[in-house]
């Protein structure tokens, strides 16, 4: 409960005191508004949906930010093993449950791949921490956040086309995780894998915050993004505090990709729109600042959609990026602002 | 620029000292003249004289190019610029369409490639000049998000301007030269732009512009505080830096003849020049040039004697970048005057 309010008090502070994202917000709202008049309620809930993901990507985009200083530019990258290995391990199951149907597999299975991605994503992003950036930051001595930055667009390419030389440039994909109808809410027909996606992504992103501000390593977490010397000082594991919030980033990131599964499919370079999407939202929200990226996600997913419903689907690579041009223009701090160390470095 | 007048004085008097103080005016030295002497002739000598031998050649020099530019921008102001595909892309399609003359699409104005060519560099140095304006207030990471989120909005424009453009299908532009279906030259067309705009930059970067970009990429607030202007010398250097990058696309679209936006334009092409740049060593200009054709050679021959390995040679480039980012900054130009300061000291 204490939670909550600190939450509401957090976004009522924000919006009093700071004017661009009121008017963000305000314009968000009344677009919100014209969106469902126009495009009924499916837009609605469509924009909750991939605003549930896009808010998913960010945080952990934001976390790598605020916590390492790392302009994670591979973070689709580990979208795209998400998918993959929920690919590898839900196939299996479903094609063994065409010979044996069990019921309760069937619910379960899609959970299954889930956990399996998940569980990946957090080995792939320890081991990324200590075999790249671990050994950069023993020599690196100034512009880490450049240089990190460039690193991860290498580690990027690499799994892409290491993907691609491995097995194939193929699309893998399933067409639904659960085999159920269509529900109808409010008038608006949704499918049960985009209900499922959305709560994953609400449930993930409230663990996480539960996380970090509840328990003592997620305290630690926090007191190195405020101050790496200090969190040292009092006897904080930088290390540690580095490999798990980069495993935490790249497994949520995983979880992602396995959940939308059945709409992006997996192939080497899926992660291409889902990275660019999430950095709209931290460059949005502010680099670096976790809370934000949450609303921030909605907003861009409103943006998404509205270009979508007024434009068609073709304008979804111009519009958005547009807007987000004209915030870094305006506030290129972002609308929440982002006081992370190092972020003015050059 | 210590560096020449050291040169000048272990060289002394003489014709040869003479030559190199005069080469060493318009940025070259000796080794420097011998090696592109040397690749000038190339194309004309038996093994590498074989036509798909030439096309490598066209692609390396295309690649060196197009790295002397990028290094001009990310290594002296210290500006990544991740929209740099999505320019040369432009200046590409600028081109184009200017000589379109097929039916097909909504204009033909039907110019020389030539006129083409030098309107592409003119549109992308104009883009260029914006894109500098735009990332004047935001440094380092946020300078090259902005010039990322550019060039996403220019690929996708381009994809949707299909009246122009026939979007994801790609055009055809024509050829520049009609009469023949050879690429020599092709090459020697790209191999003039590449000393041009090496020439030119390096002889931008030994005025004192040169210095100020170094003052402003080492340390922005110093350099302001000790009087330089660093509004006039960032749109500077990125129109520069872009309106070679439109000349580059200009000469891809009428040599290849094919132009797509994911082709040309995607981030992933960038990546492959800042690799290459990287490896060659931040800040030389020459490093990347010098990197992109045993580059191109080793990559076409993996290609050609490993048919289905698709992507390995972007694998290669990417791990070599990760290894010379993290355990070699200085990349291959660092290497070189490292060897040369070790001799010196020895010799002296």
């Amino acid at each position: 409960m204490k939670e909550s309010t600190s939450f509401t008090r957090f976004i009522m502070n924000k919006l009093t005191r700071n004017l661009p994202a009121t008017v963000v917000i305000a314009l968000s709202l009344v677009l919100m508004v014209v969106l469902g008049a126009v495009g009924g309620m499916s837009q609605v809930l469509n924009t909750f949906v991939t605003g549930g993901m896009w808010a998913l990507l960010a945080v952990g985009l934001a976390l790598v930010f605020g916590v390492m200083n790392v302009p994670h530019f591979a973070h689709g990258e580990s979208f795209m093993i998400g998918a993959y290995v929920a690919y590898w391990v839900f196939n299996p199951i479903y094609q063994t449950l065409g010979e044996h149907p069990n019921a309760f597999l069937e619910v379960v299975a899609p959970f299954i791949g889930f956990l399996a991605a998940a569980v990946v994503g957090f080995v792939v992003g320890v081991l990324l921490e200590r075999i790249i950036f671990a050994p950069l930051r023993r020599r690196t001595k100034s512009g880490w956040v450049m240089n990190a930055f460039l690193l991860t667009v290498g580690v990027s390419f690499v799994l892409t086309n290491g993907f691609t030389l491995a097995i194939g440039p193929n699309f893998r994909g399933i067409p639904r995780y659960w085999n159920i109808d269509t529900l109808t809410i409010l008038g608006a027909n949704v499918s049960a894998d985009r209900i499922v996606a959305f709560f994953l992504a609400m449930i993930t992103i409230f663990a996480l915050w539960l996380f970090l501000r509840q328990t003592r390593t997620g305290r630690a977490i926090r007191a190195v993004s405020q101050d790496e010397t200090g969190a040292e000082l009092v006897g904080i594991n930088l290390d540690f505090v580095y490999v798990l919030t980069f495993g935490l980033a790249t497994a949520t990131a995983a979880l992602a990709g396995a959940s939308l599964l059945f709409m992006f499919q997996a192939y080497p370079t899926v992660g291409g729109k889902p990275l660019y999407f999430a950095w709209y939202v931290v460059m949005l929200a502010g680099l670096g600042n976790v809370a934000g990226a949450i609303l921030g996600g909605f907003i861009v997913a409103l943006l998404q959609t509205a270009t979508q419903q007024f434009f068609g689907p073709s304008w979804e690579d111009v519009i958005p990026v547009a807007v987000m041009i004209l915030v870094l223009i305006a506030v290129p701090s972002g609308i929440f602002g982002s006081e992370v160390k190092g972020v003015q470095e050059q | 620029m210590t560096e020449n007048a050291t040169n000048e004085k272990k060289n002394g008097a003489g014709v040869w000292g003479r030559l190199t103080s005069a080469l060493g005016a318009v940025g070259m030295t000796p080794l420097g003249v011998g090696l592109l002497i040397l690749l000038a002739i190339l194309p004309l000598v038996p093994p590498f004289s074989q036509e798909h031998m030439i096309r490598w050649l066209i692609m390396g020099a295309f690649l060196a190019a197009q790295a002397i530019a990028f290094d001009f921008t990310a290594g002296y102001i210290n500006v990544v610029n991740f929209g740099f595909a999505a320019i040369l892309g432009l200046g590409a399609y600028t081109s184009g369409i200017l000589t379109n003359t097929n039916p097909s699409l909504a204009i033909q104005p039907g110019l020389s490639p030539w006129i083409g060519m030098l309107a592409g560099a003119l549109v992308a140095g104009i883009v260029g000049f914006g894109l500098g304006v735009l990332t004047l207030r935001l440094r380092g990471i946020f300078a090259a998000v902005m010039a990322w989120f550019v060039g996403i909005g220019l690929m996708g424009l381009t994809r949707n301007m299909v009246d122009l453009t026939r979007g994801p299908l790609g055009m055809a532009p024509r050829k520049l030269f009609l009469g023949t279906t050879s690429n020599l030259p092709y090459f020697y067309v790209i191999f003039g732009m590449m000393v041009l705009i090496y020439v030119v930059l390096r002889l931008v970067t030994k005025s004192h512009y040169g210095l100020a970009f170094k003052a402003i990429g080492q340390n922005l607030d110093a350099a302001r505080a000790s009087g330089i202007n660093p509004t006039k010398y960032r749109v500077l250097n990125f129109t520069l830096s872009c309106v070679f990058a439109g000349l580059l696309g200009g000469f891809y679209a009428h040599y290849f003849g094919s132009l797509t936006p994911q082709t040309l334009m995607h981030t992933s092409k960038t990546v492959e020049v800042l690799a290459l740049a990287y490896i060659g060593g931040r800040g030389s200009m020459w490093g990347g040039m010098l990197v992109a054709f045993p580059f191109v050679f080793g990559i076409e021959y993996l290609r050609s004697s490993l048919t289905d390995l698709p992507g390995l040679h972007m694998v290669l480039y990417g791990v070599l970048m990760i290894v010379v980012m993290i355990f070699y900054p200085n990349g291959l130009s660092g290497f070189y005057y490292w060897l040369k300061e070790k001799i010196q000291s020895k010799s002296a």
